[in-house]
């Protein structure tokens, strides 16, 4: 055997743990979800699982319920990701052009990703609780009525997105400000030389030079953001008037509350087609904003 | 007139750093408050400080065994890394050094894979987790971790810049293939394993749909669902529901704490390589 | 540090950490019958019923309960598929109205044997309506513990305030619609150039069960005779009318912010509507002066809405659990005054005669409502009827649609739902 040959062998062995948890936890998943998404399979009636075809693709096509939760999924990602986007970008220049104590903000900013969910929805709760929350309260003092953060229908989303920037901007920003960081500074200094101004040198060396960061941001804030549940299943439980009730919340209550687990899987695949549609896109139109 | 610039940059940033610190400070004081002052929130530091939520919530060890709970997530988290790590690394030096046929497909594929929302996964993985009877039990939350493709990805971007030059020396030295991964490889991705490390554990600690799904016995919660459990009974009483908040959170606080250099040096480092 | 110190480290500090879990989990001493008990009661009543376990416990050494409570949201769902998967309990509870759907998992058994032979439950104990819940063909599957009625709650300070006084000069509840009202509107404090109320007189909880408090009231229902739905009859109508119009005149706070059963134990409402289970919250408090009673006559008569807690027992165990687990039930049943303290209202009438449960006053109030209490309609499709329900009233009440309109598209997507039902297990509405 050659030393080449036998470290490739070596390398199987190394490789098998992983390769064994991958088939087993997401490539036979994967095969299964797409079984379950053609079979009528209701939990409650083990006995009565059978091919349907098509029928749940259908059903979800005329399922209100299935678009109420689209759209609310929709105006998450919609509201969260540029809010984010521009948020964290800001705080990251910011960071970069502190002189003193840029570690020490960076970390405080860090710090509230390390809440679990749980935790950040129970105190967000207390903040927009609508009688005896504190942001009422501070409103009552300069004199403004109580707002319904969490039950008016036009404020439960931006309310959850608020919660959320607060929640997982810091580490964005500290992966934005990473990218800034690494930008030569004889770059800038040159531009600088040549008489460049703030603007001009932002859009036209510093925002290129991020583009391949921005890119991964953007796409992985899309997708997580089109998977949003316990949020708005801790804050809300999806109301008022499903207003809140996205997606993988509705699936989630098909699957284990009302035991369909046959349109559940169904509804995860055109939940994933949506988002592999949206990454592509995103892809494409900021590829090209570059070129 | 430029110090005065600067000084006002650093002030903004201080400034949002605090507004991004002051709930959760709001957080720790108001769980130190007796009932009768948390839903009167005129000053925000107590007026009687007590310690009395939290000896309530420890005290509650039969229908909330909340030192249970932290057990249960201090094991299930570290399992997991340990087993992320030991994976993810594994896998990454095989496709990266040891050059296995199709390695670049495969972590293609990975990639690839790493783009299907969960959410596809949790009825088939329910089904799958239910036939190997590992429901109710730790493995559910640590073994379909490991499978996530991240870790793989990252550790094969730092590896590719490792030099290869020093592994030649220790094979020649004599060093058996697994002896130059533990002794010259792993130490020289240091931090980026860390990273890994630290991103694994506080994703494992946070996990809040796993446990929700999986887990049915209490007693084997881990502390999100705990804490969710705690809070739907006692919805009423918010300083008991923020004391359990302040209590899950510490642990996560003090592991940050320790690690805070590695987790933000480290973070801004490796994640970017490409 | 080595990365081999770390990995090893951590491998060790997770072994020790797997021994200590596992010896944890380790309960009771050997040769004895354990048993598993799941329910949903996750507040005080859980405390509660802790107690009853472990006294049944050390009254019967030879058998070992231990209790498991999971939140009702998940109960229902964690309960079927742990049952499916042989590892559920021996022992759980299921609402009266959930047991069709429960049924056709087929973990549910027949425990027709409790009512019978020696040590019986007898039958005559029970009320014929609340019995009949658990009759399937000739099965009983399973026992009712309790009765929980909806049922008005009144602060008793804001009652005698608004003059809602005895003879005997006792704080009194409103008993009709016009009492109601007033009682509503005497309550109501707005602060001097205040645009809004701080304090209410009635505000209402979960909307679901509000609702369907009243439905009986006004002689509605929310399935037809021939097993069809039927959401926007007039009865149905009428009800969710009266609760869309309280909203409308601002005679409770908006709907955007029901201070709801929060809002009742800070005193900054009057009144409120709620399940006898909420009780063991306001035991809680030690400020609070509170009575009970019956919901007063909104619609044409004295009515509510109540259901049951059943125990139930696992098909196919073995001779011991299973008598093990009759014993338990027998004993829960015969406690069932300790757990009327918690806030209930035991099913058995011999237990409600008693002077005991006479003295508990909001139980007691609450229990004269059984005869003319009923029940959530016996449907495999029950979830999706609470989602229905819970959606039309939220869209009434909000005032974004009228009742009729909210109704009828809720009885547009239920019979979506009837219809599936029927096409795939052929099993109907009503078992």
């Amino acid at each position: 055997m050659t030393f080449n040959r036998r470290r490739s062998l070596t390398g199987l062995l190394f490789l098998a743990p992983y390769a064994i948890s991958f088939v087993t936890f997401i490539v036979l998943p994967i095969i299964v979800a797409a079984y379950l998404s053609v079979m009528q399979f209701d939990l409650t009636a083990k006995g009565s699982i059978h091919y349907v075809g098509l029928q749940n693709f259908k059903e979800a096509w005329a399922d209100q319920y299935f678009w109420s939760g689209i759209k609310a999924t929709l105006s998450f990602v919609i509201l969260m990701v540029p809010s984010m986007l521009v948020f964290a970008l800001g705080t990251a220049i910011g960071l970069n052009a502190m002189s003193r104590g840029r570690n020490a903000v960076r970390a405080l900013l860090f710090l509230p990703g390390l809440l679990n969910v749980a935790v950040t929805a129970i105190l967000w709760g207390w903040f927009y609780d609508g009688t005896f929350g504190l942001f009422n309260f501070l409103l009552k003092k300069v004199g403004i009525g109580e707002v319904h953060w969490l039950s008016e229908k036009a404020l439960a989303m931006p309310s959850i997105v608020v919660m959320t920037l607060w929640w997982t901007m810091g580490g964005t920003a500290i992966v934005l400000l990473a990218a800034l960081q690494q930008i030569p500074r004889h770059i800038i200094e040159a531009a600088a030389l040549d008489g460049a101004g703030k603007w001009a040198m932002f859009r036209k060396i510093v925002f290129p030079l991020l583009t391949p960061v921005l890119l991964f941001v953007v796409i992985t804030n899309t997708i997580g953001a089109f998977q949003v549940f316990g949020q708005p299943f801790l804050l809300t439980k999806g109301g008022p008037e499903l207003a809140t009730r996205g997606l993988v919340q509705y699936i989630y209550e098909t699957a284990f509350n009302n035991y369909r687990m046959g349109y559940g899987a169904a509804m995860s695949w055109m939940l994933f087609a949506i988002i592999a549609v949206f990454a592509l896109l995103q892809y494409r139109l900021l590829r090209r904003s570059v070129a | 007139m430029k110090r005065l610039a600067e000084g006002l940059k650093n002030g903004l940033m201080t400034f949002l750093g605090l507004v991004f610190l002051s709930p959760i400070v709001l957080m720790v004081f108001t769980s130190m408050k007796p009932e009768s002052e948390v839903l009167n929130p005129e000053s925000a530091i107590p007026k009687h400080w007590t310690l009395g939520n939290f000896q309530h919530v420890l005290g509650w060890s039969e229908e909330a065994p909340f030192v249970r709970w932290l057990l249960n997530s201090v094991f299930v988290s570290t399992s997991t890394t340990l087993l992320v790590l030991t994976f993810s690394s594994m896998a990454a030096y095989a496709i990266t050094r040891l050059k296995v046929p199709g390695g670049g497909v495969f972590l293609g594929i990975i990639v690839g894979a790493m783009m299907i929302p969960g959410q596809l996964f949790l009825v088939p993985v329910y089904l799958l987790l239910s036939k190997l009877h590992w429901l109710d039990t730790p493995a559910a939350l640590i073994v379909p971790a490991t499978a996530g493709g991240f870790g793989v990805f990252m550790l094969s971007q730092f590896m590719r810049s490792v030099p290869e030059s020093l592994e030649e020396a220790a094979i020649l030295d004599g060093c058996t293939t697994l002896g130059v991964f533990a002794n010259v490889v792993l130490p020289l991705c240091g931090p980026a394993v860390a990273t890994l490390g630290i991103f694994t554990f506080i994703g494992s600690w946070n996990d809040f749909l796993g446990p929700l799904v999986f887990m049915d016995s209490v007693r084997d919660y881990t502390l999100p669902v705990g804490i969710a459990l705690y809070q739907a009974s006692y919805y009423t009483q918010y300083g008991l529901t923020l004391a359990t908040a302040v209590l899950g959170t510490v642990p996560l606080i003090i592991v940050f704490l320790l690690f805070q250099r590695y987790i933000v040096e480290s973070m801004s480092s490796t994640g970017l390589k490409d | 540090m080595s990365p081999k110190a770390v990995f090893g480290g951590m491998l060790a500090f997770c072994v020790i950490l797997g021994t200590i879990r596992a010896n944890d989990t380790v309960i009771g001493g050997r040769k004895k019958t354990e048993l598993s008990f799941w329910n949903g009661w996750t507040g005080p009543d859980g405390t509660a019923m802790l107690k009853m376990i472990r006294e049944f416990n050390t009254e019967n050494p030879d058998v070992e309960v231990s209790m498991q409570r999971i939140e009702w949201a998940t109960y229902y769902n964690k309960l079927m598929v742990a049952e499916l998967n042989q590892r559920g309990p021996e022992l759980f509870v299921i609402h009266a109205s959930t047991l069709p759907r429960m049924r056709r998992a087929g973990f549910v058994s027949d425990v027709s044997d409790l009512y019978s032979g020696a040590g019986a439950i007898r039958e005559s104990d029970f009320d014929p309506y609340v019995l009949d819940q658990v009759k399937f063909g000739k099965e009983k599957i399973g026992l009712p513990l309790d009765i929980h009625p909806q049922g008005l709650y009144g602060n008793v300070d804001m009652l005698k305030e608004a003059g809602f006084v005895d003879a005997r000069g006792n704080a009194r509840l409103p008993v009709n619609r016009e009492e109601f009202m007033r009682a509503i509107r005497a309550m109501m404090k707005t602060p001097k150039g205040d645009a809004t109320p701080s304090v209410w007189g009635y505000s209402m909880t979960m909307w679901r069960n509000n609702f369907m408090s009243l439905v009986p009231q006004f002689d509605g229902h929310y399935l037809s005779k021939d097993g069809r739905a039927d959401l926007a009859n007039p009865g149905n109508i009428a009800a969710l009318t009266f609760m869309a119009d309280l909203a409308k005149n601002k005679l409770v706070p908006p709907p955007e912010n029901q201070l709801g059963w929060v809002g009742y134990r800070q005193k900054k409402v009057g009144m409120v509507v709620d399940g006898v289970y909420m009780l063991g919250d306001l035991l809680r408090l030690e400020d609070m002066k509170y009575i009970g009673g019956p919901i007063p006559i909104i619609g044409n008569h004295a009515a509510t809405m109540a259901d049951s807690h059943v125990l139930c027992v696992k098909t196919g165990l073995s001779p011991e659990k299973r008598e093990a687990s009759e014993r338990f039930i027998r004993y829960l049943s015969a406690h069932s005054i300790d757990w009327a303290k918690a806030g209930q209202v035991p099913a058995r009438k011999s237990v409600r005669d008693t002077p005991e449960f006479r003295a508990m006053q909001v139980q007691y109030a609450f229990s004269k409502q059984i005869p003319t209490m009923e029940y959530p309609p016996r449907s495999t499709v029950l979830f999706e009827l609470d989602f229905e329900i819970d959606h039309a009233t939220e869209m009434a009440i909000r005032g974004d649609e009228t009742p009729t309109a909210a109704l009828k598209a809720a009885t547009v997507n239920l019979q979506k739902v009837l219809d599936r039902e029927n096409k795939d297990y052929g099993t109907g509405a009503t078992p």
